[in-house]
């Protein structure tokens, strides 16, 4: 029980995390800005929608 | 009549700063040691800027990471030895494994964008030194090349030896220590760059130019 609500904290964590990493990396973009910034914007804007998909699936779970 | 100002004309490169650029260095954005990147800009960059040289820590320095993530990849499939989740049931495992595996995603991701973004810069007026810290702090430390004092670079360890990478360090005339850079030797210590010789000499080159 306890675990278990642990574990959906940590999510939400992660997913509060990877909104700060799309932040962090779109400011690490505007100070050095190399071609590829795009495709790693891309990344981590994946990252955000599978953390999203997970937390979801193991909020509503 | 004579030419009293030209605006907007960038000082031509030498032959000595064409042959260091010159000598083999990786071309590719993901190299540690890029020679005149191209379609790359930086902010505070000036129009008649040209960027020289754009470097990160060398590739090999990422090894660590990478063979921890390795490790804690394959730690879920022994969830079973350790008694305290043994006890849990079957949706709460299948949570703390998926919660793993994001974590590890996360770390593996931070883990390279901090390798990646973790530049420096030299170029044909100064040298721009930009640390991420963190995900919530940055530093750039920039220097005029007219103002470098000292140049010198250390080698340590088998790796750096066996794949030529170092710790090049710049003092410059205002040595100044940023929070960053607390256990640093100088506020511009380029931390395991590739080519650390070759560095150390362009940067040198460049400012007797600029001295002169």
């Amino acid at each position: 029980m306890i675990v278990g609500f642990m574990v959906k904290i940590s999510m939400v964590l992660i997913l509060i995390l990877s909104l700060i990493m799309i932040r962090q990396e779109s400011l690490m973009d505007r100070v050095v800005n190399l071609p590829i910034g795009k495709s790693l914007k891309i990344l981590t804007w994946g990252f955000f929608g599978i953390t999203l998909f997970v937390t979801v699936i193991v909020l509503l779970a | 009549m004579p030419e009293v100002f030209k605006s907007g004309k960038t000082k031509p490169e030498s032959d000595e700063i064409k042959k260091i650029l010159g000598e083999k260095m990786t071309g590719s954005s993901f190299g540690s040691c890029v020679p005149r990147p191209h379609r790359f800009k930086f902010e505070s960059q000036q129009d008649d800027e040209t960027v020289l040289l754009l470097g990160r820590r060398h590739i090999v320095t990422n090894f660590g990471w990478i063979a921890l993530i390795c490790f804690a990849f394959v730690i879920p499939f022994f969830w079973g030895e350790f008694p305290f989740l043994k006890a849990l049931d079957g949706n709460t495992l299948v949570s703390l494994t998926m919660l793993w595996y994001l974590g590890l995603l996360f770390f593996g991701l931070q883990s390279f964008l901090m390798w990646f973004y973790n530049v420096y810069i030299i170029t044909n007026e100064r040298l721009v030194d930009v640390d991420f810290v963190g995900l919530l702090s940055k530093t750039v430390n920039v220097a005029q090349l007219g103002k470098v004092e000292d140049v010198n670079y250390t080698q340590n360890g088998f790796l750096a030896n066996l794949f030529d990478y170092g710790d090049v360090i710049v003092q410059t005339a205002s040595e100044q220590k940023t929070p960053d850079s607390s256990g640093e030797a100088s506020a511009f210590t380029f931390e395991s760059v590739a080519f650390p010789d070759r560095v150390a000499a362009l940067i040198s080159q460049l400012t007797e130019e600029a001295e002169k």
